[in-house]
């Protein structure tokens, strides 16, 4: 179903509209295989300039592999990856200049404030010393974090340094940001704080490219979805497109694309059948109490 | 569900480990390690065997002298040994993390039973076995049927050892979970190994002549060494030689006792960390502060803004660290120790003349030896760090150069006050000693750097501040730099006496040039390389780096 349901996406008209403009992150033919294992197969994506992009899998799927191999922390095994126009395996230190990461460990120095390693993060994407400065404290202030000027990072609270690794993935100004499961473990304030800084960058016409679990925080924040499954790339497109596509392979899947009411598919929704998941209901494990 | 038995969960934990070691093996960097470990191995066996035979030889002569309380000389070093080496060779120390074993459903007789072996299986318990089982042969040649007491005295020793070892462990540990706290503990710790290496050249300088108050002092030394551990065990084992049999039960009870009070002291410890004892690392939440001025970074005239952020990094971050800061003094601690000792007797003996001059390229070659742990993982303290330096666009050339300038820096000024250390105790070094230690640092640190910065990619290994006994360097880099270090120092000595015969020390420098102008090269060579290899390196540095 899944192979065929990437095809209806890839005859969309918007989608095949969206696809001539020149994109921010393309990638052909982008593998990567571990020994025998191949955690990512032949993905093809293509994100547009100004597109907050969620990147969406099962456990295991490839996700935090792509985003790896997108930012330059893992090699592929093969395959292509352009970004803003740029070949990221012959020109890697143009692209990472123009953009910021936020990946699964958070890179962040322990041994630093929080200002030291702003500051030390903008010098290092070749900002001058007083605006590297004039800008870290404009971001501790917005993260609200200025107020633990002496606090060591490795003292910080975890939602404090997904804060401040966000901080130092933005602070010269990136075109595209790449954030691997930005908001696992941050509370609903912070949280707040993350989604109005990632929507003004937005606005601003930057391009995001985000992976979460949290499939709630990909539908309300994300206006373009992929999903991979068992490492190829399964569907890609706006929600509105996913939806259509689902629909169209409904008769084949479960002979209705519409939510059990009637009502427009949510994202889990769409998820579950897209990657062919089912919620178990039935208690199979009968020894579990 | 039945309830897991003890034994159950021991040979669990040991096939655990079984497969670690063979999953170790899949890779590259776990076979270097595993040849490693085999010549670390040897080297012990080689140390054992020595020690096994000088026990036994000597026991067999204390007792067939019908001197068996002189048994203490050999277990106070045996004792010595197994408390100390653990706390200072911690590569070769493998301790549990309590957090991954506490996950189970042990009972705490598990937990304890399970911390307790551990330890057996450190090089240290293996050794200190070896060399009681040496005394136990002594004792036997000399006095078979001394054998079954003398068993049952050095099995409640050696068991003492076990214990007192976990609980130095357990306390360590203790205080090592928070910052504040591991940073006073380094402090005190490097303190005490000052203080250690200060009783040499004290003594010798006492023992020169004669001094009623050292005499007093080694008789009370001598009396309390009895009711000590290593004493009374030598004292249960002489007097049952001496037919005083009931002192001597008295004596092993007593060592029962001591060893039931070590055991309360750790069960004290290990009944906290059972009851899932919480010791966050997270300091007291600070009052709200007002934002200070703009903390501009630093700048560094004639290098790249990059490597000034890196530079400015790796500085914080040895300032931030008590014990590396405290290192910083054991150059100008060592030419203390020389002017006390040795170097003071030889003063107007040398053939060289001015014999107190080769204190400064001592102190100079000491300063780059205890850079070894900074420069040859240099990664190793940026733990997930590592991926924002592979995520932003810098060269590795560039980080590196960045963290050799601070190694530099710091050797720079060990050097500079190594020197006004020598002025201040000798009178000021001949300019042609101040020149060939100039000359062979320019000689020995770019070699040194090389060497470390290949390995710190090569053999990355994530430095654990907070737990005990958690190797902090790979077995690859101790030997690696251990032959650099005996290569560099090697080479300095046979330069420095080549001049030494020919009376003329600008030999030494010119070369030291000569070296230089081969190390000066193939330090740049290696650094214009170090991209590729860091790409090729990568996975390995972040795996090893960013794992939990």
């Amino acid at each position: 179903m899944t192979g065929a349901l990437a095809q209806s996406f890839g005859g969309c008209a918007r989608l095949r509209k969206l696809m001539d403009l020149a994109p921010t992150i393309c990638t052909q033919g982008l593998t990567r295989r571990f020994g025998e294992l191949v955690a990512v197969d032949d993905v093809n994506l293509r994100v547009a300039p100004g597109q907050f992009f969620g990147f969406l899998g099962p456990n295991g799927a490839g996700k935090s592999t792509t985003i790896k191999m997108l930012t330059g922390l893992l090699a592929p095994s093969s395959g292509r990856i352009e970004i803003l126009g740029i070949d990221l395996n012959a020109r890697p230190v143009e692209v990472k200049r123009q953009i910021g990461v936020v990946p699964e460990g958070m890179a962040l120095f322990g041994r630093l404030t929080g200002a030291e390693f702003l500051s030390f993060a903008g010098r290092m994407y070749g900002l001058d010393r007083v605006t590297a400065a004039k800008r870290a404290a404009e971001l501790l202030d917005f993260m609200q974090l200025s107020d633990q000027q002496k606090k060591l990072v490795t003292d910080y609270s975890h939602g404090m340094q997904k804060k401040l690794a966000l901080a130092a993935a933005v602070i010269h100004g990136p075109k595209v940001l790449f954030l691997d499961e930005p908001f696992e473990g941050v509370d609903a304030i912070a949280a707040g704080t993350l989604k109005s800084m990632l929507q003004g960058m937005i606005a601003r016409g930057a391009t995001i490219f985000l992976t979460s679990h949290v499939l709630e925080i990909v539908e309300r924040l994300c206006s373009h979805v992929g999903i991979i499954h068992q490492g190829r790339l399964v569907a890609q497109g706006s929600l509105e497109e996913l939806r259509a596509g689902v629909e169209a392979q409904a008769p084949a899947a479960s002979g209705n694309g519409a939510g059990p009411s009637g009502e427009k598919l949510t994202l889990e929704q769409l998820f579950l059948r897209i990657v062919g998941g089912t919620h178990r209901t039935e208690q199979e494990l009968s020894w579990l109490g | 569900m039945t309830r897991p038995e003890v034994s159950v969960q021991l040979t669990a934990i040991a096939e655990l480990r079984w497969c670690m070691f063979l999953n170790g093996l899949r890779s590259r960097r776990g076979k270097t390690e595993l040849a490693s470990r085999i010549v670390v191995t040897a080297t012990f066996t080689v140390a054992g065997i020595v020690g096994f035979l000088l026990a036994a030889v000597f026991a067999w002569y204390f007792v067939s002298e019908n001197n068996a309380e002189y048994l203490a000389f050999l277990l106070w070093p045996i004792f010595f040994f197994w408390q100390l080496f653990p706390v200072m060779a911690t590569a070769f120390t493998n301790n549990p993390d309590s957090a991954e074993l506490l996950r189970f459903p042990l009972t705490y007789r598990s937990y304890f039973l399970i911390r307790l072996a551990y330890s057996y299986f450190d090089p240290a318990s293996a050794l200190g076995t070896v060399g009681l089982l040496g005394i136990l042969l002594g004792i036997t040649a000399a006095r078979p049927l001394l054998f079954p007491w003398a068993l049952l005295v050095l099995v409640t020793f050696a068991l003492f050892n076990l214990v007192l070892m976990q609980t130095v462990f357990a306390w360590l540990e203790r205080w090592l979970a928070q910052r504040r706290t591991r940073e006073i503990m380094g402090v005190l710790f490097i303190l005490a190994m000052l203080s250690f290496q200060l009783i040499g050249p004290m003594m010798g300088r006492l023992g020169r002549a004669p001094h009623p108050e050292l005499s007093r002092a080694a008789q009370i030394a001598a009396r309390v060494q009895t009711v000590l551990p290593p004493g009374v065990a030598a004292s249960a084992i002489a007097q049952t030689a001496h037919l005083q049999v009931l002192r001597g039960f008295a004596s092993l009870l007593f060592l029962w006792a001591m060893t039931l009070a070590v055991g309360i002291l750790l069960h004290l410890r290990l009944r906290a960390q059972f009851g899932g004892e919480n010791l966050s690392e997270a300091a007291a939440r600070p009052a709200a502060s007002h934002s200070k001025g703009l903390q501009v970074g630093w700048n560094l005239p004639g290098f790249s803004p990059s490597v000034a952020a890196v530079f400015e990094k790796e500085m914080r971050y040895l300032a931030r660290s008590g014990p590396m800061l405290l290192t910083l003094i054991m150059p100008i601690f060592m030419i203390l120790i020389f002017r006390l000792g040795p170097m003071s007797a030889l003063h107007h003996s040398s053939s060289f003349r001015r014999t107190p001059d080769m204190v400064l390229p001592g102190a100079a070659a000491y300063a780059l030896l205890i850079l070894t742990n900074l420069v040859f993982n240099s990664f190793g303290g940026d733990a997930s760090g590592i991926q924002f330096f592979y995520a932003s666009p810098v060269t590795f050339r560039q980080i590196v150069l960045g963290k050799n300038l601070t190694h530099a820096a710091v050797l720079v000024l060990n050097t500079v006050l190594a020197w006004i250390a020598v002025s201040y105790f000798y009178g000021a070094p001949h300019l042609a000693v101040s020149v060939a230690t100039l000359a062979g640092l320019l000689f020995a640190t770019p070699l040194n750097f090389t060497a470390g910065n290949l390995l710190s990619l090569y053999a990355p290994k994530k430095r654990d501040f907070s737990t005990f006994g958690r190797q902090n360097v790979s077995q690859t880099t101790v030997l690696a730099s251990f032959g650099v270090q005996i290569v560099t120092v090697g080479l300095g000595i046979a330069i420095f006496a080549i001049a030494r015969l020919y009376q003329n020390l600008w030999i030494a420098t010119l070369l030291f040039l000569i070296l230089a102008a081969f190390s000066i090269p193939l330090y740049l060579l290696v650094l214009r390389r170090l991209d590729g290899i860091a790409l090729q390196r990568q996975e390995t540095l972040l795996t090893e780096l960013c794992r939990a």
